[in-house]
C-alpha cells in the first residue's frame, strides 16, 4: 500500500482551477518530484495534503487513513512535515530553538509540568535537544556549534534552507513535502542539498515529495517525476521518460520551441 | 567532555554552570532583601509605596508581557482582568464593620447575600475557624487572591476565544473592547450587587499592598513561573507562534491551545495583580481600573525591552519612578525657573547625545544636533539670567510627569526602538561574560571554507594540525558520523575540536 494516496484532487480559488483532478501516490521510502512551469498547482497540493487549504473534491489518504479537513498541527502529529518556498523560519529564535520548537508538539506533559520541570518534563527536553542536534548533523558541521545558539536571522540563505529542513525532519514526521529545497543555493550548494536529500531517505528513512525547478537535482535524486501544468497531471513517470514527453516539452517550452526542439533536452534546464 | 555550544542542560547553560548560577541567584535574592530591609528601616513611606507599588506593576507588565512579549499579541485589555482580581480580593477580604456600613448605606447596591460572601464565611463553611482570626488575615488574603486570579484567568478564557480568529490590530481592538466592557458591566444593575455599583469597596487593609515583602514575594513568583515558563518547550512554542503563525501550526503547534494558555496564564497573574493593586490602594473603585492603566503598562514593556522579563523590570521601575517621583514637574514655578531648568535639561540632553554617539561609534562624535541643543541651553540660561520682564508670571507643570513621560517613550522608541535592553535577558553566564557572542577565528575559518572551498581556503595542512593535536575519538561526534560526505568535507581532517571550541 502506498504511503501517500491522492485521488482526483481538486481545488479552485474563484474562477481559477488550481489543481484539478490529479491523482498519484507515493510509496514508502520514495523520493518524487512534481515539477511543472510556474503557477501549475504544484505548491497548492502541498496545501492540500498539509490541510492549509480544504480540497473541493477528492481524497487524500496517508498510511491508508484519509486526512481530508484534519488540521494542519493535527497532519503533522500523523507524520507529514513541510518546508516553505518562501522561508517561514522563527527568525528570532536561534538555530536550536527553532529545531526544538518543531519537537513541541510531541510533547507529553502540561505546562505546569513543563514550569516545575518535573523528571519527566527534564527526561523530554533532554531527548529533544538529542533529536535536535541529530538532524541538524545531517548538514554537517555547519549548523553546529556556534551557529546552533546564533539567531536564524544572522544565518545566510542557503543555511535557513537547511535548518528549516531540519526543523521539518525533527517533526517526527515519515513524510516530508520539500517546496523547493534548493531555491536561492548556488551549484554547489545544490549538488550538496541533492546529497542530503538521499540522504534523508537512505539513512533517515523519510519518504520525500519535492517542488523543484532545478531539472539537475530532480533528474538525479528522483525515482519518479510527476509533471504537473495548468493544475492538471500531464505526465509520470521516471525522470527520463518524462523529459522525454512531448506534453511536457510543449508545457515548458511551448508549441513552436518544443517542434523546433525535440530532442535536445538540456534547454529544459531554466524554465 | 561537554562541548560549548551544545547545551545539554535547560536555559542553555552547561551544566556545570548552573550550580554556581543558582548559588548566586540565592545570593542575590539574599541581597535583594538586605536592600529592602535597609530601605524598611530608613522609614520613609513614601519610598516603600513606591517599591511596594513597582512590585505590583511588576505583576501586571511581566504578565502582559506573557501575551504582548511571548505570545506576540496586542493586548489592550489587562486593566479589565486586574478588575476582575481586584473586585474579587475586595468583596473577600473586606472586613465586617466595612460590610456593616456598606449595607446601611441608603446608596449601597449591595445585599445581606452578596456582602456574606468573604473568605471567612468559606473557611467557616468549610469548619477553618481557626483561619478566621485577625491574626491569620494573611491567610484570608492570599486565598482571596488567588481566587480573584482564578476569576480573571476564567475572563481570559472567554478573551483568549476571539484572539482564535482573529490577528494584529482587529484583536488588539477586541481585547481593548472586552477591558472595557469588563470594567463598565462592573457598574451595571447586573454586577451592582457585588461591585456596589460605583461606590466601590472603601477601607480595604493596606496591610499587604503596602508591605513590600508581601509584593517583592508575589513578584518573584510571578517571575518565576513566567521565566520558567518561557524558557520551557511552552514558551518556545508561544515565541514560535509570535515569529511565524502559518510556520507555528505547520510544524505541529497547537495555535488555539497555545494562545489560550497565554491569555489565562497572563489574566491570572494580572488578577492576582489586581489584588494587590486595590490593597495598596485601600479600597476598589472603577476609576482605579481605567485604561490609563495598561497603558502604562505598555509604556513599561516597551520601554524595557518586549518580551524581555528583565526588561520590562526595567521600565516598571521607570515608569513607577515617575509617576511615584516626578510630583516636581507638576508644580508652579515662575517662567525663570522653568526657563533654567530648561536649560539645564538640554545640558543633560547634550551629555547623553554625545555619549550615545560615542558608545555607538558614530562620527562626528560632536553632531550638529548636539551643538542645536547646547545652543538653546546656553540661550535658555542666558535668557534667564537677563530675567526680562515677560517672565515674571508663573506657570503650573500640570500633566508635566506624563508628558515627561511620553517624550521618553518617543527618544528610546527613535533610538532604541526594540526596548533598554531588547529581546535579551539577565543571565549570570552574560553579565560574567560566559556567554560566546561570536565564532572563534577557528569557527569562522571553517565556516567561511564550508561556504565557498575556492574563495576561502582553509590554509595549510600544517595550520589544521596545529589547532588540535589531539586524535578524534571515534564516535564522539554526530556530525562527523552524519558527515556530508562529499568532496569538500575530506573525511580525514581533525577540526573537531577548533570548531567545538
Amino acid at each position: 500500500m502506498a504511503m501517500l494516496e491522492v485521488e482526483h484532487l481538486t481545488k479552485s480559488f474563484g474562477g481559477l482551477t488550481a489543481t484539478n483532478d490529479v491523482t498519484f501516490d507515493v510509496g514508502e521510502g520514495e523520493i518524487v518530484s512534481i515539477i511543472g512551469p510556474n503557477g501549475a498547482g504544484k505548491s497548492t497540493i502541498f496545501n492540500l495534503i498539509t490541510g492549509v487549504y480544504r480540497p473541493d473534491a477528492g481524497e487524500i489518504r496517508f498510511e491508508g487513513r484519509s486526512i481530508v479537513g484534519t488540521g494542519t498541527n493535527k497532519i503533522v502529529d500523523l507524520g507529514i512535515a513541510r518546508t516553505f518556498q518562501n522561508l517561514r523560519l522563527f527568525t528570532n529564535l536561534t538555530v536550536l530553538q527553532n529545531v526544538l520548537a518543531a519537537q513541541h508538539h510531541a510533547l507529553n506533559s502540561t505546562w505546569l509540568s513543563a514550569v516545575l520541570r518535573t523528571p519527566s518534563y527534564r527526561r523530554q527536553e533532554a531527548r529533544m535537544r538529542e533529536i535536535a542536534t541529530e538532524k541538524l548533523a545531517f548538514f554537517g558541521p555547519r549548523l553546529m556549534s556556534f551557529r546552533l545558539n546564533q539567531p536564524v536571522y544572522v544565518l545566510s540563505y542557503a543555511n535557513r534552507r537547511r535548518v528549516e529542513m531540519a526543523r521539518a525532519m525533527a517533526t517526527g514526521a515519515k513524510l516530508l513535502l520539500l517546496d523547493e529545497p534548493s531555491a536561492g543555493m548556488n551549484p554547489s550548494e545544490t549538488k550538496e542539498i541533492t546529497k542530503i536529500i538521499r540522504r534523508m531517505r537512505d539513512e533517515g528513512g523519510y519518504t520525500v515529495v519535492l517542488v523543484e525547478h532545478k531539472m539537475g537535482l530532480v533528474g538525479e535524486i528522483s525515482d519518479r517525476v510527476i509533471v504537473l501544468d495548468y493544475g492538471q497531471k500531464i505526465a509520470e513517470g521516471s525522470y527520463r521518460d518524462v523529459v522525454n514527453d512531448p506534453t511536457v516539452i510543449e508545457a515548458y517550452l511551448g508549441k513552436k520551441a518544443a517542434a523546433a526542439k525535440r530532442g535536445e533536452l538540456e534547454d529544459v534546464d531554466e524554465p | 567532555m561537554a562541548r560549548a555550544g551544545t547545551p545539554t542542560a535547560f536555559d542553555d547553560v552547561d551544566p556545570k554552570r548552573r550550580v554556581r548560577n543558582v548559588a548566586l541567584t540565592l545570593v542575590a535574592i539574599g541581597v535583594g532583601v538586605l536592600v529592602l530591609m535597609f530601605l524598611e528601616s530608613l522609614g520613609s513611606s513614601k519610598l516603600s509605596q513606591s517599591l511596594a507599588l513597582f512590585a505590583i506593576w511588576g505583576v501586571a507588565t511581566v504578565s502582559l508581557n506573557l501575551i504582548n512579549g511571548t505570545l506576540g499579541i496586542l493586548s489592550l485589555g489587562h486593566h479589565g482582568f486586574m478588575l476582575i482580581g481586584g473586585y474579587t480580593t475586595g468583596l473577600l477580604i473586606l472586613d465586617e464593620a466595612a460590610r456593616a456600613r456598606i449595607l446601611t448605606s441608603a446608596r449601597s447596591t449591595m445585599t445581606e447575600e452578596s456582602l456574606a460572601i468573604s473568605v471567612t464565611n468559606m473557611l467557616r463553611g468549610i469548619g477553618l475557624d481557626a483561619l478566621t482570626t485577625p491574626d491569620t488575615l494573611w491567610v484570608r488574603f492570599l486565598i482571596a487572591i488567588f481566587l480573584g486570579g482564578l476569576m480573571a484567568a476564567f475572563a481570559g478564557l472567554l478573551v483568549g476565544i476571539p484572539s482564535l480568529r482573529l490577528r494584529g490590530d482587529y484583536l488588539a481592538i477586541v481585547t481593548f473592547g472586552f477591558g472595557e466592557i469588563i470594567r463598565l458591566s462592573a457598574s451595571t444593575r447586573l454586577f451592582a450587587e457585588y461591585t456596589n455599583g460605583a461606590l466601590g469597596f472603601p477601607g480595604l487593609t493596606s496591610e499587604f499592598g503596602k508591605s513590600v515583602w508581601w509584593t517583592f514575594g508575589i513578584l518573584a513568583f510571578t517571575v518565576f513561573v513566567m521565566s520558567k515558563l518561557k524558557f520551557s518547550s511552552y514558551g518556545r512554542a508561544m515565541q514560535a507562534i509570535r515569529e511565524d503563525e502559518v510556520a507555528a501550526q505547520a510544524m505541529g503547534i497547537n495555535l488555539a491551545y497555545n494562545k489560550v494558555l497565554g491569555f489565562v496564564i497572563s489574566a491570572f497573574f494580572a488578577g492576582v495583580a489586581g489584588g494587590l493593586w486595590v490593597s495598596w490602594l485601600g479600597g476598589v473603585r472603577l476609576d482605579f481600573f481605567l485604561f490609563q492603566l495598561t497603558f502604562f503598562f505598555l509604556v513599561a514593556i516597551s520601554a524595557g525591552g518586549t518580551g524581555s522579563i528583565t526588561g520590562v523590570l526595567l521600565g516598571t521601575a521607570l515608569v513607577v519612578f515617575v509617576r511615584q517621583y516626578g510630583d516636581p514637574l507638576e508644580q508652579t514655578y515662575t517662567l525663570q525657573q522653568w526657563l533654567t531648568y530648561a536649560g539645564a535639561t538640554l545640558v543633560l540632553m547634550t551629555g547623553l547625545a554625545v555619549l550615545f554617539r560615542s558608545l555607538r561609534r558614530l562620527r562626528p562624535r560632536f553632531h550638529w544636533s548636539a551643538g542645536v541643543l547646547a545652543g538653546a541651553a546656553v540661550l535658555a540660561f542666558v535668557v534667564a539670567a537677563i530675567d526680562p520682564a515677560f517672565l515674571e508670571g508663573t506657570f503650573r507643570g500640570f500633566g508635566m510627569r506624563a508628558i515627561f513621560l511620553s517624550v521618553l517613550l518617543i527618544a528610546i522608541m527613535v533610538f532604541r526602538p526594540e526596548g533598554m535592553i531588547g529581546r535579551a535577558e539577565f543571565s549570570w553566564s552574560g553579565l560574567l561574560g560566559e556567554r560566546r557572542s561570536g565564532p572563534t577565528d577557528d569557527e569562522r575559518t571553517q565556516d567561511a571554507w564550508l561556504t565557498n572551498p575556492v574563495l576561502n581556503p582553509r590554509g595549510s595542512d600544517a595550520d589544521v594540525a596545529s589547532g588540535s593535536d589531539a586524535p578524534t575519538a571515534p564516535g564522539r561526534s554526530a556530525a562527523r558520523e552524519l558527515d556530508v560526505g562529499d568532496e569538500r568535507h575530506p573525511r580525514d581532517d581533525s577540526t573537531d575540536d577548533e570548531r567545538r571550541g
